[in-house]
């Protein structure tokens, strides 16, 4: 298990990566399209930053045995 | 001197404890005398500028640039709570304000100190707790107890489908204890975590006397702002899923009028 764990913390972190990058991605369209709704975008997307990185710190309480 | 002395001794202490008991992964575990330690260094900071802020104030312009700070970051979290809950957000800006200041003055103490209140779990747990029962009892004066509680259950169902309520009704309050554990770990994680990396990257450039965990100190300036921006987002969010039953009229339209000029 100990020996597995920065292997599987590569795997979540690449997951985690994705899935911020698409978070980023979309704000960042949506803010190009719509100045003034920018504030808006923000919060929302703080929010699914959030909930994104949630995941990987969870994988990490659970994958790292010293955190434990 | 012995004062400085003593304070080294605190944070020296602080981290021998953990060395001590979990070996090398738990080097920044505090003790209880060094999280009370910088507990009381964060009140500390945040009493006295909340006190030079307050001297100065006048009745016609802010004479002090502490206020003038104050003021602003009071708008920016004002804006944000009016944002989020609506135009009754402006109710909960005390307990908004307090835990953003408390997060972010523990989170910036981060950088300068070894540790920090927000790089201990229990501290975050507590803060957690503090927000989540907050909340609580927020939606149980919106909307009574009976109210608050039905609104764990979901929809109204037909008698046929009172499984389905109870099952709905288990998993909600399953997700709102899980909220304390989210809101803590997420905090603990980010901080502790940016610990973690710039020790892991001093022990990369030790060969070549380089402190490449120094480098990473913008990133942990802006994950400190962030985390303490998202603790107050999570928790006016957690109030506005509470207390939107308010004023169900209007509201939207409110909320655009006054959001806007925010920023």
């Amino acid at each position: 298990m100990l020996e597995q764990a920065p292997l599987a913390l590569g795997l979540a972190a690449f997951g985690c990566a994705i899935g911020l990058g698409l978070i980023g991605f979309g704000a960042m369209n949506g803010m190009a399209r719509q100045p003034e709704a920018i504030s808006k975008l923000q919060i929302a997307m703080l929010i699914a930053l959030a909930f994104v990185e949630l995941v990987f710190l969870l994988t990490v309480f659970i994958g790292v045995p010293g955190l434990r | 001197m012995e004062f400085l002395s003593n304070l080294t001794w605190l944070i020296a202490a602080g981290e021998a404890h953990g060395k001590g008991e979990g070996g090398k992964q738990a080097a920044h575990a505090l003790e209880m005398s060094g999280l009370m330690f910088y507990v009381g260094l964060v009140a500390l900071i945040i009493f006295g500028a909340a006190a030079v802020a307050k001297s100065g104030l006048n009745s016609k312009f802010f004479t002090k640039p502490l206020t003038k700070l104050f003021e602003q970051l009071y708008v920016f979290i004002q804006g944000l709570a009016i944002g989020t809950i609506g135009p009754h957000g402006r109710k909960y800006m005390s307990i908004l304000f307090s835990l953003w200041l408390v997060v972010f003055v523990s989170n910036v103490i981060a950088l300068f100190f070894p540790t920090s209140p927000t790089a201990d779990l229990s501290f975050n747990l507590a803060l957690a707790f503090i927000a989540v029962g907050y909340v609580q009892w927020e939606g149980i004066r919106a909307n009574g107890v009976w109210g608050h509680f039905s609104h764990f259950a979901g929809p109204k169902l037909p008698i046929y489908l009172l499984p389905i309520t109870l099952m709905i009704f288990i998993i909600e309050i399953i997700s709102e204890v899980m909220k304390n554990v989210s809101l803590s770990l997420r905090l603990y994680g980010n901080i502790e975590g940016g610990h973690r990396a710039a020790d892991a990257m001093n022990v990369l450039g030790q060969d070549l006397l380089i402190p490449f965990g120094a480098f990473l100190l913008p990133i942990k300036l802006l994950t400190c702002v962030v985390q303490a921006l998202i603790f107050c987002l999570l928790f006016a969010v957690y109030l506005s899923l509470v207390t939107h039953h308010d004023h169900e009229e209007g509201h939207d339209h409110e909320s655009h009028g006054e959001a806007a000029p925010a920023h």
